[in-house]
């Protein structure tokens, strides 16, 4: 209730920045509400969009249930694309099975790169927060060297791999949907089931709620950690296979702006929980179409999505302080 | 001869950003305020910075304005974690957030974009400049000789004088502080403050004095790169100034190496900064034969805790 009313609240005046910003009340409502959620075409565009958000926030929320702050999710996936991107490049396997290898691929690229941030922490107490932005910054410039160099489209001069061959391309399931929906809902349940049911989940809430004491009753937290952010590493790779295949349909030089940030918002608002983090996500898919037609029709820069981005978690990490300032007013009257 | 000469000239234009950063956020963190939103606040500095002076045409009222208006971002830094006490890690990654989208929106709206500013003209330090190899050192913008005279004046502040003993004290124990009848919630509130003022000059060096442009994002996980500087120098000014110096002569080594003749890939020399500072961090890390005092990594104890005067920890 308090939460829903600060979500209110900080959309409340994002719209009051935009409003400011040159955009009338009316448009706004018919833009974002109305056109957006009310018109097919618009509504296969967020559910195309959401794809990719919904596996990041469950990126964010496992790595952050391990009280692992995994802020390399951008870097994770960029690795992600760019392994699924040399599966097609070197032209691994047969063409039948290319899609899967390219998947398989992403899986261990962003795997791989989650892993030197986690065993840093592990093993030397490395801050994951500034190991994981460095990685960032590292595997930027690891994408900007392939795609100015040898991954060049030879076809023109722009900063992208050659585009995907038809069978390197996630297929549609109905007009403007494609596979990736399905997928992102696939692995929403199997975190479900990793969280709730499987004994490393058990583990993990032991870890989540007082490493020290997991420890002490014979929890493996180091294990559990290392295998949780990984996991977390995956799937941000995963969403990077995602974006490249199933959107841009090559890889590009910018496709992962916004998304990292968006992943750890996802699982905050959500309380790391998987299924509100599906939800949140396709939210977070509307703020990203509604973002693009501003940018369009009033040339409102596309950062006013990460604005307004900031500007929810602000509002709904405040609104915590109501929650635990009512619970102890009852606490003392009784 | 030529090219020893001119890194070390251009040492001092790369150093006093992360120096002046790293100093912004000491004064913070010694109060105890993890400070993870430098990099936000630099980008707020380097924008109005660039906007100060094309508003105003003064490069010293630019600067005062950047740090005017890091200062004020940063209230809401400061009402998040000490009147409504969000857990500091996330209250600081909101922030970067919240200011790289702000930023990037208002140098569109405003048109502060791609507007070339002239910045301080340099002032040479005569007969120093003459000397051989580091005379360059002396042929600087003013900022540059500042800056050692503001490390001076902030290391005294908290190691000498009543006011930054107290600040301190704040940072390691505010409980025990509290009971002293220190204002324990005044002083973060201020040390904040401060260290934003501090952080957002650096960010306004970047924009106004080294770049002499606003362009979006432009602080490039400098910020960051001044957190893990802290954190390397164990929160003391000085070894602060010291590594803010180590950094700025390897970004300042990159152009020199590439005049020279020595032919690297470009993105991977664009990647040094960030490797060297994981590679910093890990260095840090490692376990030492001489560190066996448990105090040893200097880390103010009650960084990133919420100070709650009523309750029982």
């Amino acid at each position: 209730m308090i939460i829903s009313s600060a979500l209110v609240f900080g959309l409340l005046i994002s719209a009051l920045i935009l409003v400011a910003a040159g955009v009338s009340a009316s448009d706004l409502f018919n833009e974002f509400v109305l056109y957006t959620l009310f018109d097919g075409q618009s509504l296969r565009a967020v559910l195309f969009q959401a794809a990719p958000l919904i596996v990041l926030g469950l990126a964010g929320a496992l790595a952050f249930r391990a009280r692992f702050w995994n802020l390399g999710l951008e870097g994770q996936m960029i690795w992600g694309a760019i392994a699924a991107t040399a599966v097609s490049l070197f032209e691994i396997g047969p063409p039948s099975l290319r899609l899967v290898l390219m998947f398989i691929a992403a899986i261990i690229g962003g795997l791989m790169w989650a892993l030197v941030p986690v065993l840093l922490k592990l093993h030397l107490k490395v801050n994951e927060i500034i190991s994981t932005l460095m990685l960032n910054y590292i595997a930027v410039n690891f994408l900007l060297f392939l795609l100015y160099g040898s991954w060049k489209d030879p076809r023109d001069s722009f900063p992208y791999s050659p585009q995907f061959k038809s069978f390197e391309r996630l297929p549609n399931i109905f007009d403007g949907v494609n596979l990736a929906i399905p997928i992102a809902l696939v692995i929403a349940l199997l975190v479900l089931w990793f969280t709730r049911i499987s004994r490393a989940g058990l583990y993990l809430r032991f870890v989540d709620s007082s490493p020290g004491v997991a420890a002490a009753v014979g929890v493996p937290v180091q294990r559990v950690i290392l295998l949780t952010v990984l996991f977390s590493g995956a799937l941000a790779g995963l969403a990077g296979f995602m974006v490249s295949a199933g959107q841009e349909e090559r890889l590009t030089h910018s496709f992962y702006l916004g998304y990292g940030f968006s992943g750890i918002l996802i699982a905050f608002l959500a309380r790391n929980q998987p299924i509100a983090a599906t939800v949140v996500a396709v939210l977070v898919a509307t703020l990203f179409v509604g973002g693009r037609s501003l940018q369009v029709y009033y040339q409102i820069p596309f950062s006013m999505v990460q604005l307004i981005q900031a500007i929810l978690v602000i509002c709904v990490a405040s609104s915590d302080f109501f929650i635990r300032y009512r619970i102890r007013r009852i606490q003392s009257e009784a | 001869m030529e090219i020893i000469s001119s890194w070390v000239g251009n040492i001092p234009d790369l150093a006093v950003p992360f120096a002046l950063a790293a100093l912004g956020l000491i004064v913070t963190e010694r109060a105890g305020v993890l400070a993870l939103g430098a990099e936000g606040l630099m980008l707020v500095g380097a924008l109005f910075g660039v906007g100060g002076y094309l508003l105003f045409d003064s490069t010293g009222i630019a600067l005062l304005l950047a740090m005017l208006a890091a200062s004020g971002v940063s209230i809401l830094f400061a009402v998040m974690v000490l009147v409504l006490r969000i857990n500091q890690v996330i209250a600081g990654l909101a922030l970067v957030f919240f200011c790289q989208g702000l930023t990037a929106l208002l140098g569109i709206l405003f048109g502060w974009a791609s507007h070339p500013v002239s910045g301080f003209e340099a002032w040479t330090l005569w007969p120093l400049s003459e000397l051989p190899i580091v005379g360059r050192l002396f042929i600087q913008n003013p900022v540059v000789y500042l800056t050692p005279l503001i490390f001076f004046a902030v290391a005294i502040y908290l190691n000498h004088s009543m006011s930054g003993l107290k600040l301190r004290a704040v940072g390691e124990n505010p409980q025990a502080a509290d009971a002293a009848g220190i204002p324990v919630l005044t002083y973060r509130f201020a040390a904040i403050l401060a260290g934003a003022a501090l952080i957002g000059l650096a960010g306004a060096y970047i924009s106004v004095l080294s770049t002499k442009m606003w362009i979006e994002d432009m602080t490039g996980g400098r910020g960051w790169i001044a957190v893990a500087l802290v954190i390397f120098a164990r929160w003391s000014p000085w070894r602060a100034f010291a590594g803010a110096i180590l950094f700025g002569s390897i970004e300042a080594l990159i152009p020199q190496l590439a005049a020279a003749g020595v032919r690297l890939p470009q993105y991977f020399v664009f990647m040094t900064p960030y490797v060297v500072t994981l590679a910093v961090m890990i260095w840090v890390a490692l376990p030492k034969r001489d560190q066996n005092k448990p105090d040893q990594k200097n880390q103010p104890d009650a960084l990133g805790e919420p100070f709650i005067r009523e309750e029982r920890r």
